[in-house]
């Protein structure tokens, strides 16, 4: 399928961050500790020198990009998966701890790449601007919040967190694991993907007391759709004027450095992501064309009525970040059907199911069986949740599938997890039990 | 006062319903008004009322269109002798008149296909709020109204309970009023309220859950409604006893009846302490189930059936011990609990620990739309994730909560004499997969999955945007 988008290479941490060189030297401490990929022996099971061995067996394998194995096994040595068969090829290292799955079935850990969990709902939404690019979700996400306990328990391993949907630009989102005593022991990609909202979501609530004009500190404007894009717009229009302030030798020390536009600006580069909530099929259109504008292309967001357009997605090779398949009433009144991720399939528009904002109450894996029921197939759905995010999000070459080399995130079920009568039986993240 | 003149108003329409739908036909009466009218329809096509429970006045008319139905070929989930396969189903004017492996469909029959497909008895609900407007009246104590004149039969509730396998449903006021008002029992199929009435004054709601007061101020105020529809009745008692007396004593003419009744606001809360009426009682944690103990030592005549938020499972045995009927809310059936010291979560699946106490429970679904516990397959999927057996898990929709109903001979199971309440589904009813293919109620099919036009709509049978208007806008940009 259609995943592949210069946006989602990785890209080194480091070079992320240059954009705020007055962060920079907090931030070289976090980096050195957490900006690279967390190695198998840091994570593993904490011991020095021998190697930590565990063997899957008893199990039905969905590796999510690959064959299903009907009585698989799958080894894991230090945190890392090293190899998946059948367990008449396969066999199990001496040594490995062996975990029985009890005729049960393993998938990847899920990849939930859109959330807002982990973080304070007062803390979604800074109210004190409509365009704020700069701001990083990472600054406050909460590793003890208690909804990572319940999204690992739903078996999702991964998830994107991203600000809220009440800014025009609401800022930048971050990947974490879903389990860690510290954000340092649960970051994958400390900036991922820069959010951006059409609609009426950011300009609702931004009415004058008793009618009249909004005028004043205390009311935000916009209170229009056209108002939301025109907010877009001109950041962009300022971003594009950054960019040539900057080109011009002497210009760039004069201007100095902009950390909002800077984030902008690498938009306009290509050289970050941005996701732009969506839902009706004129605020699909308006996510398109402001792309199509300043020339970068973005994920689109909820989309609820990404079957009206699904040939405009394709043509600009958006992929649609589809919430809870599972609900029949949306938001803004966008109208729903239950064949939209099937459309999205059949035309080959790249998408990924989310759980919406809400990881605790709808399980990622409940939103997978609901698409199954309304057409898609198993693989697309599992996929959906697995290694499609996790392509989208560029951190494929870590988690979204059960290959060697990747992190051992593993999910075991009781029976079939498209079942409703199947509970998760354990969760692995990084060869660590994490739930059970 | 208004409140006072509306309340009359409201009143007087039940009545009519109630009396009109349980009073035997009077065919010598030209109908008048089209509210009579079809009434009068209604009570052609009622059988004779059956006294359920020994309360319910209960009318199950038959099928008016088809009468002879066979339905052919599916795994019977009887509910009651097993599961039957490639089974035959014959309905003869509304009723079963022969399941088995041999029945022969006659030649005139209208034939359901259900090869290859699985059948079981249309689902129950015994208590759901769906499909009426205004669910908790505002006022604490409102004994006096009833369900039937809020309730909206163009309602989706009504028509997705049909999509869902829902035959029978009794639909009663919600959990946020203390005594709430009346409920009755319909079928989720016709234009109005009489069509679709089943029963009605099934049951007065009675609720502890504290809103917007505290816990201890809410059962003071259940103690006070039932004592004050206590006193009053002892009062009218005494008055009576007086009048005997004065009767006797040759005051009062032997003629003269006694004429004094009791106030209608507080008559059903009087009837519910003569146990005349049954009492649905919404208990929302473990804490208020000592106050449910002490109304059944009080009163002991109560007819109460239980009904349960997702916080009594603490509680399982005590209600076990209790003795009435239960029935579990539809959020009662997984419930994340929050340890209040440490913040830890647990999933705890209140229905296992009521299974495992020996109680036969019923259950509800949501009525909302973004919520996978509005499908009767997920509720029951549920409660088997956690492990409660698949056979208590359908019972909990068909059996048991006809039963609490007391319509345990009528429908509920798929047998001789049984309405013909039936669905036939595409798999296994507890499947993620599975579809209603098609509901048959009271020998008539109602639903069926292929004239289903709003789920034509969600799958895009209708006329869309295609891809080709699509390409033309595009150009046009």
């Amino acid at each position: 399928m259609r995943c592949s988008n210069p946006f989602t290479q990785t890209r080194p941490a480091m070079k992320r961050l240059l954009f705020a060189p007055k962060f920079a030297i907090a931030i070289a401490v976090l980096v050195s500790t957490v900006g690279q990929p967390i190695s198998a022996q840091e994570s593993g099971a904490g011991n020095s020198g021998a190697d930590t061995v565990l063997a899957f067996q008893n199990a039905t394998v969905l590796p999510a990009d690959g064959r299903v194995i009907d009585d698989g096994i799958v080894v894991v040595r230090n945190g890392k998966i090293v190899a998946v068969g059948p367990a008449v090829d396969l066999a199990i290292p001496d040594g490995a701890t062996v975990v029985d799955c009890e005729g049960g079935t393993i998938t990847p850990g899920l990849v939930d790449a859109s959330t807002t969990i982990g973080v304070a709902s007062s803390d979604l939404n800074e109210q004190g601007e409509e365009v704020t690019p700069h701001l990083r979700v990472l600054d406050v996400i909460d590793p003890e919040s208690k909804i990572f306990t319940r999204a690992r328990r739903q078996g999702v391993t991964t998830v994107q967190i991203n600000p809220g949907n009440k800014n025009v630009i609401g800022g930048l989102g971050a990947v974490v694991k879903t389990v860690g005593d510290t954000l340092a022991d649960m970051l994958v990609l400390d900036v991922s993907g820069l959010r951006m909202t059409m609609g009426d979501e950011p300009s609702q609530g931004n009415r004058a007391i008793r009618g009249g004009t909004p005028v004043g500190i205390f009311y935000r404007r916009p209170t229009t759709r056209m108002g939301v894009v025109w907010e877009a717009r001109s950041a962009f229009f300022r971003a594009q004027k950054y960019m040539e302030q900057q080109t011009i030798p002497g210009e760039a020390q004069q201007t100095g450095f902009d950390p909002g536009l800077e984030v902008l600006a690498q938009v306009l580069r290509g050289e970050m992501q941005v996701r732009t909530t969506a839902r009706q099929e004129q605020d699909i259109r308006t996510a398109l064309r402001l792309a199509e504008e300043f020339g970068y292309r973005t994920l689109v967001e909820e989309a609820t009525e990404a079957w009206r357009v699904a040939d405009e997605l394709l043509a600009a090779e958006a992929t649609v970040l589809f919430s809870s398949p599972s609900i029949e009433q949306a938001r803004e009144g966008a109208e729903i059907r239950w064949f939209t991720l099937k459309r999205l399939a059949d035309r080959e528009v790249p998408f990924v199911i989310c759980s919406g904002a809400d990881v605790g109450s709808r399980p990622l894996m409940q939103e997978a069986m609901f698409a199954v029921r309304f057409g898609l197939t198993r693989d697309q759905a599992l996929q959906a949740i697995t290694s499609r995010p996790a392509a989208v999000l560029g951190i494929a070459d870590r988690v979204g599938s059960i290959r060697p080399g990747l992190d051992a995130d593993l999910v075991v079920w009781t029976g079939d997890p498209f079942e409703p009568t199947s509970a998760v039986h354990s969760v692995y993240v990084e060869g660590q039990e994490v739930s059970r | 006062m208004t409140s006072r003149a509306r309340t009359i108003t409201r009143r007087s329409t039940g009545i009519r319903t109630h009396r009109l739908s349980a009073a035997p036909a009077r065919p010598d009466r030209t109908p008048s008004t089209p509210m009579n009218c079809s009434i009068q329809s209604l009570l052609q096509r009622t059988l004779a009322p059956v006294v359920a429970a020994g309360l319910l006045s209960v009318a199950l008319p038959t099928a008016s269109a088809q009468d002879l139905v066979a339905v052919r070929g599916g795994t019977v989930h009887t509910m009651k002798d097993g599961v039957l396969e490639n089974a035959t189903i014959l309905i003869e004017n509304g009723r079963i008149t022969a399941v088995g492996t041999e029945v022969e469909v006659p030649w005139n029959a209208t034939v359901v296909d259900a090869e290859g497909k699985v059948v079981l008895p249309s689902y129950i609900l015994a208590h759901c709020s769906g499909g009426m407007g205004g669910q908790n009246e505002r006022m604490a104590n409102v004994p006096f109204l009833t369900v039937t004149d809020a309730l909206d039969p163009s309602s989706q509730f009504f028509e997705d309970s049909r999509r869902n396998g829902i035959g029978t449903i009794h639909v009663i006021p919600g959990n946020r009023t203390l005594v709430g008002g009346q409920g009755m029992i319909v079928r989720p199929y016709g234009k109005t309220v009489e069509d679709m009435a089943i029963a009605t004054r099934t049951g007065l709601k009675l609720s502890l859950l504290s809103t917007g007061q505290s816990r201890l101020a809410q059962i003071r105020g259940m103690r006070n409604a039932l004592r004050d529809a206590e006193t009053a009745q002892a009062e009218l008692e005494r008055k009576r006893t007086e009048f005997e007396k004065e009767q006797a004593a040759g005051v009062i003419p032997e003629d003269k009846e006694f004429e004094e009744k009791l106030d209608e606001r507080q008559e059903p809360v009087a009837k519910l302490l003569r146990g005349e009426m049954r009492g649905f009682l919404y208990v929302p944690s473990a804490a208020e189930v000592s106050e449910v103990e002490q109304m059944k030592a009080d009163y002991q005549v109560l007819d109460l059936v239980l009904i349960l938020g997702p916080q009594c499972y603490k509680a399982a045995d005590r209600i076990a011990a209790l003795g009435y009927p239960v029935i579990l809310d539809d959020s009662a059936l997984e419930y994340t609990e929050t340890d209040p010291q440490t913040e830890d979560e647990t999933l705890v699946c209140p229905p296992k620990f009521f299974a495992d106490a020996g109680i036969d429970f019923a259950i509800g679904i949501s009525e909302s739309l973004s919520s996978s516990s509005r499908y009767p397959w997920w509720q029951m999927a549920t409660m088997v994730r956690h492990g409660v057996s698949r056979d208590q898990a359908l019972r909990s929709m068909t059996t048991r909560p006809a039963e609490i109903l007391g319509l345990q001979d009528r429908i509920g199971s798929i047998a001789e004499g049984m309405t013909a309440n039936i669905q036939v589904l595409t798999g296994d009813p507890l499947s993620a997969t599975t579809w209603v293919d098609t509901l048959v109620l009271e020998g008539e099919v109602v639903y069926r999955r292929s004239d289903d036009r709003r789920l034509k709509i969600l799958f895009g049978e209708d006329s869309d945007k295609n891809s080709s208007v699509d390409e033309t806008e595009k150009g046009g940009e």
